[in-house]
Formats: structure tokens, C-alpha cells, sequence
């Protein structure tokens, strides 16, 4: 069991770290900086329970806004996707996903087909940057501007963190 | 009892969510300026708007008072009018500084030490920060902030307010400010001691900011306080003069002057904003 909390911080310094120092000055086109950081919560482990999830995503946006000056953005787009990824992954898995979490994020992977994994990352990272980007804007004034970014930052995000995922799936074997 | 406590340890996930997302909303709207002047905007829309109709209500049961401090005015303005037409030397498409708008007021505060009030017109109607409001009888304040329908008007009853202000008689110029005591009372300060100002007197504006024109009245000196008087035994069982002494800072070689406004800042319905037309020329010429 301390095993996991130890595989868990080890990520959350080094997604935090990551996506500050590096990804955060990206600037694809300008203005486009990939979110990598949501790679720890598409693989948070499923076996820990949703409150601590909740917790542990709001400790996590907390510190990604401490460091890039925008108190509390983060924080509500991590939280709200903690919040809604057990509904997202039992309707994307359908029953496949089971809540208790005898399965690892590794199994998702390897066992469920192409638009099933298409579909669980797309959802999270599309909820994430459109709330993340609709709280910065804050005006219905902007709101094709906050799709429009959206859907640009969504496919940086989703080739990065697909990237890095697989990644940490080779690496662990 | 049970069956709360039962519903939310069914439903502790949402409870925690709800709790968290509150968390961080309150840190969003606290420290970025923005989120927090538009998460103000909007809730003043709201209470505007309810204070809005109230008003109207308010105000047709008091048509007649309305009506007849109009009649008043206009017999006022009449008279001024006839005079200019007597000199016969004014055209009055040129040479005009000042354009006025009027407005309600519809909310309006006393009791805080930095007053402000809201008036029914906004930038749609063409009102910008820093012009001045005036009533009949008086000025009333500066407008300090606009939305799209309405506007805050920072009031003379405000700690923070300074007024460039002029006594009729002597052409001696000083600034107006509130002491945050009596709703009926004003300081004006920086009049040198050797001034020969008298109970009576008339303060009007003294036209230097372009905000207000020259000559709106303000109203008249009800007293001259000086230190010696102070130091009088008699008056210092006076207890409202105590607290007179506690919140004046005597300054050497200037008045201490308290004015009686004319405008009764409790009961305010019409009231005219000042445009100055002039107002970028001569800040440009300023700088």
C-alpha cells in the first residue's frame, strides 16, 4: 500500500515540475500551451477512494496555479474532472469499469479497444481546458474564442499526454 | 435529523465537491481583480435593478413634492435666463463648457463613513468616471464608477472625497472635505488664517478641476473654529465638541472652517451630471 501513495507523489512532483517549467512556456502558434498535467488524473488509480481522489486533485490544481499566478483556475478545472472521471469511465468502459478497482490503469489500456481510450481521454481533456478556459475568459462574450482554444489546446494536450502515458506503461514493464 | 445526516453520508462525494469548489471559487473571485470587479458588476445589476423598482414605486406617491421643487427651479433658472437675454451678448451655441444629463437617484447611503450612491444612468448614456453630480439646491458628489446602466457616484459625505471649493465674498480657494461626523456639515480647509472670513459666508465651487463649473453653491460658513476657542474650559464639557477636537487636526496659519451644506443629502431625487466638454484640452494643456 505504500507503494502506491510513494508512486503517486513521485508523480504529482513530477507532472507539477513538468508542466511548470516546461510545458507552461510551450507557446504552440503563440498562445497554445499543452495541459501534460492532466496525466495524473486520467492514471490516478481507481482502487483509492473518490474523496481522497477529490483531495488529492485539488491539492494538485492548487499548486499548478501557485506557480503559474492564477489562484483557483486550475484548482476547479482539476476538481471537477476528479469529481466527474468515475462517471466518465463508467459510461466510456460501460462494464468493463469496475469501481472497486481490482483493475489498474494498465489494464484499461491494454484491454479496451481504440475509441473506447480515445473517447475516456478526449472527454476528461475536453472538460478540463473548456472549464480551465471558460473561467479565465469569465464573459459569454468570448465563448466561440473559449471553444476555439479549447479544441486547439485539446489536441496538443491529447498527443502529449497520450505520448507520455505510454511512456510510463513501458517504462513499469 | 437521521435522515440529514443519512443523506449526506450517502452523498459525501458531492458534499466534498461542493465544499472544495466553493474553496476555490472564493480564492478566484479574491484574488484576481478581474473575476472579482466582474463577479461585482453582476451582483450590483441585480440589486440595482430590484432598487430600481422600488424607487418607482417610491416615487409616484411623492410626484408632488417632485413637482413642485421643478416649478421652483425652473422659476430660478427663468430668472437667470432673463438676465443673459437683458445683455443680449451671448450665443449660446459657442463658448459652451459644460453639458448637463439628468438622472434618479436611486439608492442612496448615509451611514457608511465612505457614503456612495447610485444613479440610473451609465456609460450607454454617455456618464464617465470623474463627472461631477450636481442637485438643485447643490453638489452632491463625483461619479467614481459605471456599469452599463448605472453609475456610483462617490458623495460629498465621503471620507475620501476633496472638493475644490471658493468662499463667494473673498475669492479665497480651499478644499472641501467630510469629517465623517454630522450629514450636514463639511470642513474647508487650506484658507490662510489671514483671511477675512465671516459666519454667513456663501461656499461655492471654485471651477479649478473642470469637474464642477465655476459658481454651483455649496452652501454657507456655520462656523470658524480656532484653537484658542478650544482650549476654553466651557467648551470642553460640551461633549460633541470633544468629538469635534478629537477629529480635527489643527493645522498652523490655516482656518478651520465648517460649512452648512445646502443640499439635504437625505432626500434626494432629481439630480443633473456634469459633462465637461473641455475637460481633454485641458488636461493635455495640464500636463
Amino acid at each position: 500500500m505504500t507503494n502506491i501513495y510513494l508512486l503517486i507523489f513521485k508523480r504529482f512532483i513530477f507532472l507539477v515540475l513538468t508542466q511548470v517549467m516546461i510545458f507552461n512556456k510551450f507557446d504552440f502558434f503563440g498562445i497554445y500551451d499543452p495541459y501534460i498535467c492532466l496525466v495524473f488524473i486520467l492514471t490516478y488509480p481507481v482502487k483509492l477512494s473518490k474523496i481522497s481522489f477529490m483531495m488529492t486533485a485539488f491539492a494538485f490544481g492548487l499548486t499548478l496555479d501557485l506557480f503559474s499566478n492564477s489562484l483557483g483556475l486550475n484548482t476547479v478545472a482539476c476538481l471537477t474532472v476528479a469529481f466527474l472521471r468515475s462517471y466518465i469511465m463508467s459510461f466510456v468502459f460501460g462494464g468493463f469499469f469496475d469501481p472497486r478497482g481490482l483493475k489498474l490503469i494498465k489494464n484499461y489500456i491494454s484491454d479496451s479497444s481504440f475509441s473506447q481510450k480515445f473517447l475516456y481521454l478526449t472527454s476528461v481533456i475536453l472538460i478540463h481546458h473548456f472549464i480551465l478556459f471558460s473561467l479565465e475568459a469569465f464573459s459569454l462574450k468570448y465563448i466561440s474564442t473559449v471553444i476555439y482554444k479549447t479544441l486547439i489546446t485539446a489536441l496538443l494536450s491529447g498527443i502529449f499526454c497520450t505520448t507520455l502515458i505510454y511512456i510510463m506503461i513501458e517504462n513499469e514493464k | 435529523m437521521q435522515q440529514l445526516i443519512d443523506f449526506i453520508l450517502r452523498k459525501k462525494d458531492v458534499v466534498v465537491y461542493f465544499v472544495l469548489l466553493s474553496l476555490s471559487l472564493s480564492l478566484i473571485f479574491n484574488s484576481n481583480y478581474f473575476h472579482k470587479s466582474k463577479f461585482i458588476i453582476f451582483s450590483n445589476g441585480i440589486t440595482n435593478y430590484t432598487n430600481e423598482v422600488f424607487e418607482n414605486i417610491n416615487w409616484y406617491f411623492q410626484l408632488k413634492k417632485i413637482n413642485s421643487s421643478l416649478v421652483e427651479e425652473n422659476l430660478i433658472l427663468k430668472n437667470q435666463l432673463e438676465k443673459f437675454i437683458e445683455k443680449n451678448s451671448i450665443d449660446s451655441l459657442e463658448n459652451v463648457a459644460f453639458q448637463y444629463h439628468n438622472a434618479k437617484v436611486i439608492s442612496n447611503n448615509l451611514s457608511s463613513i465612505k457614503n456612495n450612491l447610485v444613479i440610473n444612468k451609465g456609460i450607454k448614456h454617455g456618464l464617465k468616471n470623474e463627472m461631477g453630480v450636481i442637485s438643485s439646491t447643490g453638489i452632491i458628489g463625483i461619479i467614481n464608477r459605471t456599469s452599463k446602466n448605472y453609475s456610483s457616484v462617490m458623495s460629498v459625505l465621503n471620507t475620501e472625497s476633496k472638493i475644490n471649493a471658493k468662499v463667494k465674498r473673498t475669492s479665497h480657494f480651499g478644499t472641501l472635505e467630510w469629517n465623517g461626523l454630522s450629514n450636514r456639515e463639511l470642513l474647508l480647509n487650506d484658507i490662510p488664517e489671514t483671511a477675512d472670513i465671516k459666519i454667513g459666508d456663501s461656499i461655492i465651487t471654485g471651477g479649478m478641476s473642470l469637474i464642477f463649473p465655476e459658481g454651483i453653491n455649496i452652501g454657507v460658513v456655520s462656523e470658524i473654529m480656532k484653537k484658542e476657542k478650544f482650549n476654553d474650559t466651557v467648551m470642553k464639557f460640551h461633549i460633541s465638541n470633544q468629538v469635534k477636537i478629537a477629529n480635527i487636526e489643527f493645522r498652523e496659519n490655516y482656518l478651520n472652517i465648517e460649512v452648512k451644506l445646502h443640499t439635504d443629502m437625505n432626500n434626494l431625487n432629481n439630480v443633473y451630471v456634469i459633462e465637461s466638454l473641455n475637460k481633454n484640452e485641458f488636461e493635455n494643456i495640464k500636463k
